[in-house]
């Protein structure tokens, strides 16, 4: 089974994804990916050499939510915004799934200090349709730098 | 006190449990750490075996701010030496682990083999007659600065000294014990890296593992599942030479008492949805649940539930160090073994659901300490004194004992 995607519909994934954590809603977060969806952060490096340790990783949808919850309510961390950059998005349908990958630069502007590239790198994702929406089957960011300024206190 | 400390007007304060505010942030205090303390005859942490499975297999790695490889031999040794070409000082290895036969600068070809000695030199007797190094150069005393090892239990030390002491010794028996109880002869298994760069003075990460007063208040989640909390059965074990830490402690409830009444941030109701996050089992022999040991003066060795790392501390300057972590489990951990551990590591590293409070605390603090030169730290919390053994965590006492024996070393 084929389903032929808009390029547009991706691009709006991608968009409201990064509006959505860029705006602060991080316990909406969640709600783009299925219920059943492998989420990682992971270095360039340990992806690189097949070592699995991620900065994040969450399985299903429950530690999704636990993750999103201590970002928004728990963990404690000096006040700042996020603005992410994503472009070069390039995917391919295969079967009901969506293979696609972008990349993204994350700028974090922590208050009373300059603006700070946080890491650059790429998504590598499944997504798939249901119920009319794209979600996310599997989101992992690979990011290429090689020292993180500071800490990762958001998901990417 | 040392003439030239006198002479920039260094005072340390003469009431017991403070720490004067330059001792963070002072250029001169950090030149002298790294001559006394990553200079000089102390066991710096460099890695694990598991890194080096193979000969030639290397990795670049530090000590205080130098960069280091070590190197599997092909005799089994592990050989550590300076990074840095014996020619013109270029880094040899760029790349932070990789496999070779030797080592060549791409700049003027010298080339080293395993251990460090200088095996060529391009154009050494001149070309047609011509040019070439003097007649006395000699290969052998221009080697790579070779670095002392040593390996215990699967983990490397090292020492840019010649002259560093037993391990055994510069442990001492009780902390030495507990990093046993971690390194204890079982192949390591390699699980990955996370590197971050905190804007903070590099002591500051050690006192915060020295203390487990913080721990209760400032970490909702220890608090709230009883990870590492007050009113829990704690031990704050001390070295004779007061540098190396052991803080040791039992997993507590989820329950409303005398401590948790006490913390804000203890939250009776808070539930995870997916519950595997704090699915721990036990694997080592005794009571303990959590071992945070700071093995002086660059380790903390991490077992907390089921995760094992070791954070690797480099100084960069007096306001800011970088901290790499090594996740590790053993060759014996089945697969769901190793995936509690990847899971557990949600809790630790740059985007640890406990560690990002730390990292992002103390850079709050050196904010602080930046702001005044003058002023000073309070490190009263469970009295004065210089306890080598605590049965509580509601102390300080462990960050005391440390500026005790770093004023000797560092001579204010």
């Amino acid at each position: 089974m084929s389903i032929v995607i808009d390029s547009r519909a991706v691009e709006r994934l991608y968009y409201d994804y990064a509006q959505t954590i860029d705006g602060g809603d991080i316990e909406a977060w969640p709600n783009y990916f299925l219920d059943s969806a492998f989420y990682q952060i992971i270095s360039q490096e340990n992806f690189d050499r097949g070592l699995p340790l991620g900065i994040m990783s969450c399985e299903g949808m429950g530690m999704l939510k636990d993750r999103a919850f201590a970002s928004a309510k728990l963990n404690v961390y000096a006040p700042r915004t996020w603005r992410h950059l994503i472009g070069n998005i390039c995917f391919d349908e295969a079967g009901d799934e969506i293979q696609s990958t972008a990349n993204v630069v994350l700028f974090e502007t922590i208050m009373g200090r300059s603006t700070q590239i946080l890491l650059s790198g790429r998504y590598i994702d499944t997504i798939k349709k249901t119920d009319g929406a794209l979600k996310f089957a599997k989101r992992v960011v690979v990011y290429d730098t090689t020292i993180i300024p500071g800490s990762v206190v958001c998901p990417i | 006190m040392d003439e030239s400390v006198k002479q920039k007007n260094y005072q340390w304060p003469e009431q017991p449990g403070r720490i004067p505010d330059w001792v963070y942030t002072d250029k001169e205090i950090f030149a002298r750490e790294i001559e006394r303390i990553f200079d000089a005859a102390n066991w710096s942490y460099a890695g694990l075996e598991c890194e080096l499975p193979n000969p030639g297999d290397y990795k670049r790695t530090f000590i205080g701010n130098k960069s280091i490889l070590l190197v599997r031999a092909e005799n089994g040794d592990v050989n550590a030496m300076l990074n840095r070409c014996a020619h013109r000082g270029a880094e040899l290895c760029q790349h932070n682990a990789g496999t070779v036969k030797e080592f060549m600068c791409p700049y003027h070809q010298w080339t080293y083999d395993l251990k460090g000695d200088l095996c060529g030199v391009p154009f050494r007797r001149g070309v047609k007659g011509k040019g070439g190094m003097p007649k006395e150069f000699r290969l052998e005393e221009h080697g790579l600065k070779k670095v002392k090892v040593q390996r215990r239990g699967g983990a490397i030390f090292a020492c840019l000294a010649d002259n560093p002491p037993p391990f055994e010794e510069y442990l001492g028996p009780t902390v030495l014990g507990y990093y046993d109880r971690i390194f204890n002869g079982t192949g390591l298994k390699l699980l990955g890296y996370q590197r971050q760069r905190i804007p903070s003075n590099w002591k500051l990460i050690l006192e915060n593992i020295k203390d487990p007063y913080h721990a209760s208040l400032l970490h909702v989640f220890f608090v709230t599942f009883g990870l590492f909390r007050v009113d829990q059965p704690s031990r704050v074990l001390i070295d004779e030479s007061g540098m190396h830490t052991a803080l040791v402690s039992q997993r507590g409830k989820q329950e409303m008492n005398d401590g948790t009444e006490q913390m804000r941030s203890f939250n009776a109701a808070l539930k995870l949805n997916d519950p595997r996050l704090l699915d721990v089992q036990k694997e080592f022999p005794g009571d303990a649940t959590v071992v945070m040991h700071t093995i002086w003066p660059n380790l903390i060795l991490q077992q907390q539930s089921n995760t094992l790392a070791t954070r690797q501390i480099i100084p960069l300057g007096p306001n800011e160090f970088e901290m790499h972590w090594t996740f590790f489990g053993y060759e014996t951990d089945t697969e769901e073994m190793t995936q509690r551990r990847l899971r557990q590591a949600n809790l630790m590293g740059p985007g640890g659901i406990v560690s990002m409070d730390d990292g992002e605390i103390i850079a709050r603090v050196q904010d602080g300490l930046l702001q005044s030169a003058s002023d000073v730290g309070i490190v009263e919390m469970g009295g004065r004194g210089s306890e080598l053994e605590t049965e509580h965590m509601v102390t300080e006492v462990a960050i005391r004992v440390f500026y005790d024996g770093y004023r000797k070393v560092m001579g204010l």
